[in-house]
């Protein structure tokens, strides 16, 4: 039974890590007021970019290949839906369809039709010391890839940057309201931007988790709706890190218990295990008190943005 | 002086294109060409892989003009079956049981092409399916698995529950269950053929059941499976569709096999030669284009004994004494 509980922590921590990242870089996005619906195609750029760099020259390439990827496709993002302000969710749906395309046919032409198999070099765990001797916990949350731990050691710091911070406090105005920031002297655009980078940043890493840390390949879509899944999240979480970071949990948690339930060979139709998560995230989302709502300014367009 | 060069130039050009064209034309008539739709990416190692490794063979062999398209939607396979069938191509393939009914609508309207579905029961004038008998050697690897298990619990692991992939986890489940009737059979599906990620996760979750063979028929997100077992170790995975005993060595036990290059060949043949009935292409265990194929790489893994069984059950097949019910796994599929 406890090597079961710790099986399914353990699941769970995984399945929750490259969601984490990304909405972790979506909640941070929004709070700037932009919705990246380009998330989905940053995550699987980031994936690409990570094979790529694996493949070259080992993990730590592997990292700066998956958030360099995300970031360059977040960058297109921001491109037109802050600085040329075309409509963000149109402009974040063709990034995503773009991306999807791009990197089937990228990684025919690096990789050629046998693709990289699984020859990609992969992130091992590390435990951390005596922290990782815990019984049931330990293995599951403190013997990880590095980048679960940079997901967790996250949270807080977006934490205490948004709500301790003066940029922090610009950061969420521009979200609230960036005509207030703008009369204020600040310059929402640029924080725009600079939020849509980050997202990027952290979206090319939840890529790169995929592949370097749990299934050590690039496969086409292999993204399958994270990005997507990582919006919900942050609603979810109501538009705060730390609560990102336990609706993150939350849903990996019951992605892998719909994993077990599988797997426990019961003759219920395995759509309804499927459904589980969605089906559980749902409930959450209409039984919470009404605290955060999302930002006053999310996914408007800035007039006058060059000013 | 520099316009009117550009317009010549741009005229000549435009001209040549233009005869170009008409000689391609004039080519369309006598020279076989042939389509290919994929449900995903001809990178998976798998199903989709093998279809285009057969459209290859069919342009090398033939010596056909060939082209491949990614589709994902009902809506594209409609859309490029009339594309490819007013481009007047001679043989067009759907790449999968879920093509069928795209051809039902589209294959009447273009007479003089035929189409091909492969997984697929489907029989018309100038359409047919291919059935592939994927649960004989999927029986075989039953047997298989069953004698190499140690824990006696045995993983199922599939994209989704399309009907082939039904038809072979119930031949596969009767293969296990005539060698061990005991034994425990587990049976995740992923809910798509893409995320490697969660199709790893649903391995081990198996493995945390105590699964030590794994038989997964899930393309490219099988990937997952094979990784999932390189981690843990005792635990071999069975390939599906094309070959998969070189993607990872290690932990494969080996492949139940749909030699699609072979298939496409020969049902290619049958088009160009005008040999077409309008009947579905039968490929079994007699056609070689089915078989298990045990990794080279594992050798000595399954007890002598059970090699012997598994051979002289897969001879019956391929002589025709011996035959699987395909009716039984449809019927169950239909629940």
């Amino acid at each position: 039974m406890e090597t079961l509980l710790t099986a399914f922590l353990a699941s769970t921590v995984r399945t929750a890590t490259p969601l984490a990242l990304a909405s972790l870089g979506e909640g941070m996005c929004e709070r700037a007021g932009v919705i990246n619906l380009g998330m989905e195609g940053t995550i699987i750029a980031g994936a690409f970019g990570a094979a790529v760099g694996a493949a070259a020259g080992g993990t730590v390439l592997g990292i700066a290949g998956g958030a360099l990827a995300g970031l360059v496709v977040s960058c297109v993002f921001g491109i037109f839906a802050i600085w040329l302000r075309t409509d963000q969710i149109i402009t974040g749906t063709a990034v995503t369809l773009g991306a999807l395309g791009l990197t089937s046919a990228l990684y025919r032409v690096t990789f050629g039709t046998q693709g990289v198999a699984l020859s990609i070099p992969t992130l091992a765990p590390l435990p951390l010391p005596l922290l990782s001797s815990i019984p049931v916990l330990g293995s599951a949350f403190f013997s990880q890839p590095v980048l679960t731990y940079i997901a967790f050691v996250l949270a807080p710091v977006c934490s205490w940057f948004l709500f301790r911070t003066r940029t922090g406090l610009i950061w969420r105005a521009t979200g609230e309201s960036p005509e207030a920031v703008r009369s204020a002297g600040g310059r929402p655009v640029q924080v725009q931007l600079l939020a849509t980078s980050l997202s990027g940043l952290l979206g090319g890493l939840a890529g790169a988790c995929l592949v370097l840390s749990q299934v050590g390949t690039f496969a086409d879509g292999m993204s399958a709706g994270r990005g997507f899944i990582a919006i919900a999240v942050v609603a979810l979480g109501r538009w705060h890190p730390s609560g990102i970071l336990a609706a993150s949990l939350l849903f990996g948690g019951s992605s892998a218990l719909q994993y077990l339930f599988q797997a426990a060979a019961t003759a219920i139709p395995y759509q309804v295990f499927l459904a589980l998560p969605y089906m559980m995230a749902l409930v959450v989302l209409t039984s919470g008190r009404r605290g955060h709502a999302a930002p006053a300014a999310l996914g408007g367009k800035l007039e006058n943005s060059l000013s | 002086m520099r316009i009117p060069h550009f317009l010549s130039a741009f005229a000549a050009a435009l001209a040549l294109a233009c005869t170009g064209d008409r000689s391609k034309d004039a080519d369309a008539s006598t020279t076989f060409r042939v389509a290919l739709l994929t449900p995903g990416p001809i990178t998976d190692h798998s199903w989709n892989a093998g279809a285009y490794s057969g459209l290859l063979e069919i342009r090398d062999s033939l010596g056909a003009e060939i082209s491949h398209i990614q589709t994902k939607t009902p809506a594209e396979f409609e859309e490029n079956f009339r594309e490819y069938g007013k481009r007047g191509y001679s043989l067009i393939f759907g790449h999968g049981f879920e093509f069928q009914d795209a051809v039902r609508r589209v294959a009447p309207l273009f007479p003089k092409s035929v189409y091909v579905v492969t997984s697929s029961q489907l029989a018309g004038p100038n359409f047919a399916g291919i059935r592939f008998a994927f649960e004989e050697p999927a029986y075989i690897a039953g047997m298989i698995a069953a004698s190499v298990s140690r824990t006696g619990v045995i993983g199922l692991l599939g994209g989704t529950e399309l009907p082939p992939v039904h038809a072979g986890f119930t031949a596969f489940r009767d293969g296990v269950r005539r060698v061990r009737p005991e034994s425990r059979i587990l049976v995740s599906f992923v809910g798509n053929w893409d995320d490697a990620s969660a199709a790893k996760e649903q391995a081990l979750a198996q493995i945390a059941q105590g699964a030590d063979v794994i038989f997964q028929n899930a393309d490219a997100a099988g990937l997952g499976v094979f990784q999932a077992a390189r981690e843990k170790t005792g635990v071999v995975v069975i390939g599906s569709n094309s070959d998969q005993n070189g993607v990872a060595p290690d932990v494969v036990l080996g492949s139940v096999v749909i030699d699609l290059p072979r298939a496409y060949l020969t049902v290619a043949r049958v088009i160009r030669d005008g040999r077409f009935t309008g009947s579905v292409f039968e490929l079994g265990a007699a056609s070689e284009v089915v078989r298990y194929v045990a990794n080279p790489a594992m050798p000595g893994r399954v007890p002598h004994a059970a090699q012997v069984t598994a051979d002289s059950v897969w001879q019956a097949f391929v002589n025709g004494s011996f035959h699987l019910d395909p009716d039984e796994a449809t019927r169950e599929t239909s629940r």
